[in-house]
């Protein structure tokens, strides 16, 4: 083939050149702002130290504190209880929009659009607007779920609907997702559909056997990219819980059901000045992050199915 | 239902629905859709009515939707107790510098690990893989004290630097485009004599085109609705952008839903316009991105 | 474009004030919204009254932009304000900038007072205003429910029980002692028991009475009416010292309260009163605890000559009384307690009275404020919650005081 020939006929030693020089920006990139900090961090994590002191070498005590820490515990709960109900119920959600979105309509773009349109509203915005309708008293949510006669929770004070509420501010930008599926869904071969219906296969078989394999893979790509920004949540639980106006105190929802990992991070290093232990908060996110990811990539050879095509 | 009203379902817009129960399944369609669309978009109502209701109206029990009486002054509050333009402006430099460091650098980059063959290849791939999964809440700290040396904090460029140093999702992004780039093409030029990077700026960046909008927009959202970052690098309001102006008029006015919701309103304002102008590529973006 | 424009300005500005020979100093404040307003009207008179400095006020209430700017390498402010209880902490981190070289007398400052502000021996701030906290009440609501002003916690107790209201499907339409501030709230219940949050400079959060204290809120206010419909009626106030505050609109009887409540409540219009807090015996009357608002120099600033000018300006005695009018708020100088100039601020007294008073209790300074006071948080939104009895939830608190910075 001319491209193996032609390539082949460089010299590794100009071709590596070449290929260091495109790379040079991002290789530079990464050793400022990926290598080194993750070095740094891992060694600050070993330190006691605040901004302005050097820091103090005490070896594994962050690590040792971060065990008997209670808020720290809550906080991955939080944070691990954001990921495992919200990933799933946004791809369910993402789904069976795109099916909607997948029918003969007229205004496609239109529909499309305001599906996608809360994604590109500044999350602090977001997050005020949905303070204001998850008010248990003059929010608009619990007067909807009023004329169903559905008993109305008290989003924002009450701990067990506080994570809730962050969840459901999250889906509230499911529409990049939406699209992606919809995507996907027009690249699943109608003759697989066709030769389904012949063998007398229900809409529910039909989804199963056919467009949920299709879509897998993308599936796996939107599960671990989900997975990976839920872990990292601040924004939406630092602005539906922090307290207005009133002091400073790090609020952090109704019994701390808002404390994402990032922000308990956050407030560590920031606000409490105990950037050691941010740093060692930061090493674990990784390892946790990293666990579930490597988790989800060793199931994905059981329902992951690559069309061979 | 007749096959054809099934498939109608199932597969998108290439099936005509006949049969008698057709306008039924119509309705039944547009009902769902729109459904769909309004839970979506409900908040964005919810939002613009009470920036235009009057103060008591805002805190009735149980909540009304419209306005009885409407009113400006929550606008013009918070038009005049923010310094709206200058956020504005300062957000819009710092997206804009953004997108001009991705649209130059991103590429080079993505180019690299498509075009051409060198021993570093795979190495760098994986470099690139492995930083897009990382938490940035890992290098938070030490990357703070390293512009903290530097005497940067403070300033925009915390925000802006890393852009031209590549950013992993766009390289991906652009690379997994530019695989579906012809070689051919490339031969033909390296045959007439032209340089790498000839051949980079003129042939394959042009092809490249909407992979480069895509990440443009992309980046520019991202920029536009950061708000970790400007919390921790921007102290004075001077340089504040939308996301920290919004937060800390919260902290200065205490939680006035009516100016609230209309300073809201104003900062959703121009993401929404823009949007409008390039929701071609937003939307086709989407799709290329994650599928290909 | 606008670095390229803040660099022009920044030109033309240095230009302008060489040419005139003024410097411009930012001073950074905590206060907001009509508070921020009074501010700027001192700041204007400081402009008006010489023309070598001139000092532009911005607003910035968050507490953590405050650190990270100090912490930068440019910061974002040359003078700034805070508590005398992040003094120690901060002054530790080596972010203060020492005061003695401006050679300003403090003779007038209370002691108790400028023990939080020198540390070591080296002075780090000084003292523009301080707070205490009394017990507020609606007048109008109490002549209703034909109850007067309580004088012990028991008679307390009794007016809680006769002034809180609940509708017939059990929600709450009112409730006789709110909490606008909850921290501030329980402490001063905690004091109200003879308990102490913070005894001898430590972290003492079961504290016998203090526990007492929490547990009073608790069983009177809170499990009556139980914690979800209490916590449902919480979620309808409005924003604090607005038009919809819950004190103002009735929903709560009687709240403990800073002195600056009193500026509010008359431009309210409201029929209102204030006594000293309840004590549990006659002798813990009055019992309450001072904050004191602190303005101190950030050591990155780059304008220090003109900041310690400003620094003089606003502590000094004619300055500070207007300062602490114009905001409704106590003074920082032992001289201007019994100042006339307060006199038209109604119910002023019993704030000024408490100042010097052996039941306001002062704050030891304390490297882990900030990491103690969110913990104290979580514990008494959880105490409000049912989820968990004030003893357990201030000894989980308890539990975490031993990785506190010391």
């Amino acid at each position: 083939m001319s491209e193996a020939r032609s390539r082949n006929s460089e010299p590794t030693g100009r071709a590596l050149l070449k290929g260091l020089a495109f790379a040079s920006p991002f290789i530079i990139g990464f050793l400022v702002l990926y290598a080194w900090p993750i070095l740094a961090s891992g060694y600050y994590s070993l330190t006691d130290f605040s901004l302005f002191k050097a820091p103090k070498w005490v070896g594994l005590a962050n690590y040792e504190r971060m065990i008997s820490d209670a808020k720290f515990w809550k906080s991955l709960y939080n944070t691990l209880f954001f990921t495992f109900v919200g990933v799933p119920v946004d791809i369910a959600i993402s789904i069976a929009g795109a099916h909607i979105l997948n029918q003969k309509l007229r205004g496609q773009p239109l529909w499309r659009a305001l599906v996608y349109l809360p994604s590109i509203v500044p999350a602090v915005a977001a997050g005020f607007l949905w303070r204001w309708l998850l008010n248990a008293q003059y929010g608009f949510v619990n007067e909807i779920l009023r004329w169903f006669h559905i008993p109305q929770p008290n989003w924002l004070l009450d701990a067990s609907w506080g994570g809730i509420s962050v969840i459901v501010l999250m889906l509230w930008t499911v529409g990049g997702t939406m699209l992606i599926y919809l995507a996907a869904l027009k690249n699943v071969p109608q003759e697989l559909y066709e030769a389904a219906e012949l063998d007398g296969a229900g809409p529910l078989r039909r989804f199963w056997h056919i467009t949920w394999p299709m879509i897998s893979p993308v599936t796996l790509f939107q599960v671990i990219v989900l997975m990976i920004a839920f872990l990292q949540v601040f924004t939406q639980p630092f602005v539906l819980s922090k307290d207005p106006g009133l002091g400073t105190q790090t609020a952090t929802g109704p019994g701390d059901s808002m404390l994402s990992y990032s922000i308990y991070l956050f407030q560590n290093g920031f606000t409490f000045l105990k950037m050691g232990y941010a740093s060692a908060m930061a090493w674990v996110l990784l390892f946790v992050t990293l666990a579930i990811t490597l988790l989800i990539l060793w199931s994905a050879k059981k329902w992951v199915f690559y069309d061979n095509r | 239902m007749t096959t054809a009203e099934i498939q109608g379902t199932t597969l998108g817009e290439r099936v005509p629905v006949g049969g008698r129960f057709g306008w039924l399944m119509t309705i039944y369609r547009y009902a769902l859709v729109i459904l769909l669309a309004l839970v979506f978009v409900f908040p964005f109502v919810v939002m613009l009515t009470t920036a235009f209701k009057v103060s008591d109206e805002i805190f009735t029990a149980p909540p009304e939707l419209f306005p009885r009486s409407w009113t400006l002054e929550h606008f013009y509050n918070a038009l005049t107790q923010i310094p709206f333009w200058r956020f504005l402006i300062n957000t819009v430099v710092i997206a804009g510098l953004s997108v001009l460091g991705t649209v130059l650098v991103s590429p080079l980059v993505a180019y690299s690990l498509a075009k051409l063959r060198w021993r570093g290849r795979n190495l760098l791939f994986i470099m690139v893989l492995a930083t897009m999964m990382l938490p940035p809440q890992v290098t938070l700290i030490p990357i703070y004290m390293m512009w903290n040396k530097v005497g940067l904090t403070g300033t925009i460029l915390p925000l802006v630097i890393p852009a031209f140093l590549g950013t992993p999702f766009f390289i991906f992004l652009i690379r997994q485009f530019l695989l579906s780039v012809p070689d051919e093409l490339i031969e033909a030029a390296k045959v007439d004599g032209a340089s790498e990077f000839r051949i980079y700026w003129s042939i394959v960046l042009p092809i490249a085109r909407p992979a480069l909008i895509t990440s443009a927009v992309f980046q520019f959202v991202w920029a536009w609705t950061d708000f970790l970052y400007p919390l921790i690098y921007l102290n004075d309001e001077e340089s504040y952008t939308l996301s920290i102006g919004l937060y800390s008029f919260l902290g200065q006015h205490g939680v006035q839903w009516g100016p609230l919701m209309a300073a809201c309103v104003l900062f959703t304002l121009p993401a929404f316009l823009i949007f409008l102008m390039f929701q071609r590529y937003f939307i086709g973006g989407i799709a290329t991105g994650a599928l290909k | 474009m606008s670095t390229a424009l803040g660099v022009v300005m920044m030109f033309g500005g240095a230009l302008g004030a060489y040419a005139q020979d003024k410097t411009e100093i930012t001073f950074s404040y905590l206060w907001g919204g009509a508070e921020g307003a009074a501010l700027e009207q001192i700041i204007a008179d400081f402009n008006a009254s010489q023309d070598k400095i001139v000092v532009k006020g911005v607003s910035s209430p968050d507490m953590t932009k405050q650190l990270a700017s100090m912490s930068s390498a440019k910061g974002a402010f040359d003078i700034s304000d805070n508590f005398a209880s992040n003094i120690a902490s901060w002054s530790n981190q080596g972010i203060l900038l020492p005061l003695d070289e401006f050679g300003i007398d403090t003779s007038d400052f209370p002691e108790s007072v400028m023990k939080q502000l020198v540390v070591d021996g080296v002075l780090y701030s000084l003292p523009i205003a301080t707070h205490n906290f009394q017990l507020v009440y609606n007048k109008k609501l109490l002549d209703e429910a034909g109850v007067t002003p309580p004088t012990t916690t028991a008679e307390l107790a009794e007016a809680i029980k006769k002034l809180t209201k609940v509708d017939a499907e059990g929600n709450v339409t009112q409730l006789g002692l709110g909490l606008t501030d909850i921290s501030a709230g329980m402490k001063t219940l905690g004091y109200a028991f003879g308990g102490d949050w913070n005894r001898d400079g430590k972290p003492t959060p079961t504290d016998a009475n203090f526990v007492k204290g929490v547990q009073f809120y608790y069983d009177n206010v809170v499990a009556p009416v139980t914690p979800a419909a209490y916590n449902k009626f919480v979620a309808g106030f409005g924003p604090y010292m607005s038009d919809q505050d819950s004190f103002k609109q009735g929903k709560i009887a009687m709240v403990f309260e800073g002195e600056w409540r009193a500026k509010f409540n008359a431009e309210a219009g409201m029929d209102w009163g204030v006594v000293p807090v309840p004590g549990e015996t006659p002798e813990l009357l009055g019992s309450t605890w001072a904050d004191v608002s602190t303005m101190f120099i950030p050591t990155n600033t780059g304008n220090k000559e003109a900041a310690g000018e400003f620094l003089k300006y606003i502590v000094s005695p004619p300055v500070m009384e207007k300062f602490s009018h114009v905001l409704a708020n106590l003074p920082g100088r032992i001289s201007l307690a019994g100042s006339a100039a307060y006199d038209d601020l109604p119910n002023f007294k019993v704030w000024l009275d408490a100042m010097n008073s052996p039941n306001t209790h002062g704050l030891p300074p304390a490297l882990y404020m900030a990491e103690y006071n969110a913990d104290l948080a979580s514990a008494f939104d959880s105490v409000l919650q049912g989820a968990q009895t004030p003893e357990a939830a201030l000894q989980a608190v308890a539990d975490r005081t031993g990785s506190y910075s010391q």
